[in-house]
């Protein structure tokens, strides 16, 4: 399959590959998987308890090229957004940038999936509720 | 597929929809419609009627090929169902955009992680090879993972059978409240299973690399 030049430059040279320290209380872990596929990904963020801007993310993932490229956007994008703002990146964004062809497009649900969970996850840690952040996303 | 009026493979076979088939019926009755679509019967017919035949009976040859298969048999079921799979992960995290929480993964927990953690396995094992060490206790984890996803796909065979049997009694009963619970039980099975053979297949790969 013939690869757009954005997701080859990613998935050639990945950014923030890596992993954060899971038990650390700033760290919120999202691992998703794509049931259509059986593929995984990592991806995790660390919060800044102040201002709840991501000031770091990195990502694992064990999938196709496009879902290699997908998580290393993410893990771009999301940083130096708030928690909030980060939770308005859609996965068509995503196939937007990279040019993913339709049967790519579960690739980058995966990336967005992945950034939910893990700001779920640093919500729970965080004993933020899930609703409140949305409300005011919503209304913003 | 889609609005066409082709009737579904089951219907080709003459067969209802249930998932519990008779496998050699289905290839006796296969040969018997291949032999009647049988290019030579059609040699001194109009192109049309042979296009028309040698269409058909590409068809009939899918047709045979899906049913006879367990998992394509059942995913072709859920599909004229109206499952799509691929429509129901992503619209699930429409839903999960839409009230900003996350989005609830379809397969068990434990599962992604068996799956992220043994990748990582491979993953060392690969890069200790080109370094041209072959580690003796790699070897033998993962000879232990794979006997452990070999017993769990086996254990989805038995767990997917018995919902064919259920399956089956609901549609025969014709009760739509016990068709659709078995019908989302193998949905979540088939789900659960691309992860376990994406294991299977990494597992082998790797320990015959
Ligand atoms: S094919 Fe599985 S994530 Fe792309």
């Amino acid at each position: 399959m013939a690869y757009s030049d954005k997701v080859l430059s990613h998935y050639e040279h990945p950014r923030n590959v890596g992993t954060l320290d899971k038990s650390s209380e700033s760290v919120g872990t999202g691992l998703v998987g794509a049931p259509e596929c059986g593929d995984v990904m990592r991806l995790q963020i660390r919060v800044n308890p102040e201002t709840q801007v991501i000031e770091d993310a990195k990502f694992k993932t064990f999938g196709c090229g496009s879902a290699i490229a997908s998580s290393s956007l993410a893990t771009e994008w999301v940083k130096g957004k708030t928690v909030s703002e980060a939770l308005t990146i859609s996965n068509t964004d995503i196939v937007k940038e990279l040019a993913l062809p339709p049967v790519k497009i579960h690739c980058s649900v995966l990336a967005e999936d992945a950034i939910r969970a893990a700001i779920g996850d640093w919500k729970k840690k965080n004993g933020v509720a899930e609703e409140a952040g949305v409300a005011v996303a919503a209304s913003a | 597929m889609g609005g066409d009026e082709q009737s579904d493979y089951f219907t080709i076979f003459s067969m209802p929809a249930r998932l519990v088939i008779d496998l050699p019926a289905l290839e006796k009755s296969f040969y018997a419609l291949s032999r009647r679509l049988h290019p030579d019967r059609f040699a001194a017919r109009p192109a049309d009627e042979q296009a028309a035949a040698l269409a058909e009976s590409s068809r009939l040859n899918d047709a045979y090929r899906t049913l006879k298969d367990p998992i394509a048999r059942t995913a072709y079921l859920l599909k004229l169902e109206g499952v799509e799979m691929e429509e129901q992960s992503s619209s699930a995290t429409a839903a999960a955009r839409a009230t900003g929480s996350s989005k609830k993964q379809i397969v068990p927990e434990d599962l992604l992680e068996e799956a992220f953690e043994l990748n990582m396995q491979l993953e060392e094992m690969r890069m200790a090879k080109q370094m041209g060490e072959d580690d003796p206790q790699l070897r033998k984890d993962l000879l232990a993972a794979k006997s452990s996803f070999d017993a769990k796909m086996a254990a989805a065979q038995a767990e997917l059978e018995a919902l064919w049997t259920r399956w089956d009694a609901a549609l025969d009963a014709d009760d739509a409240t016990a068709k659709a619970a078995a019908r989302d039980a193998m949905v979540a099975l088939l789900n659960r299973r691309s992860y376990l053979r994406n294991l299977v297949r990494d597992v082998n790969d790797a320990l015959e690399a």
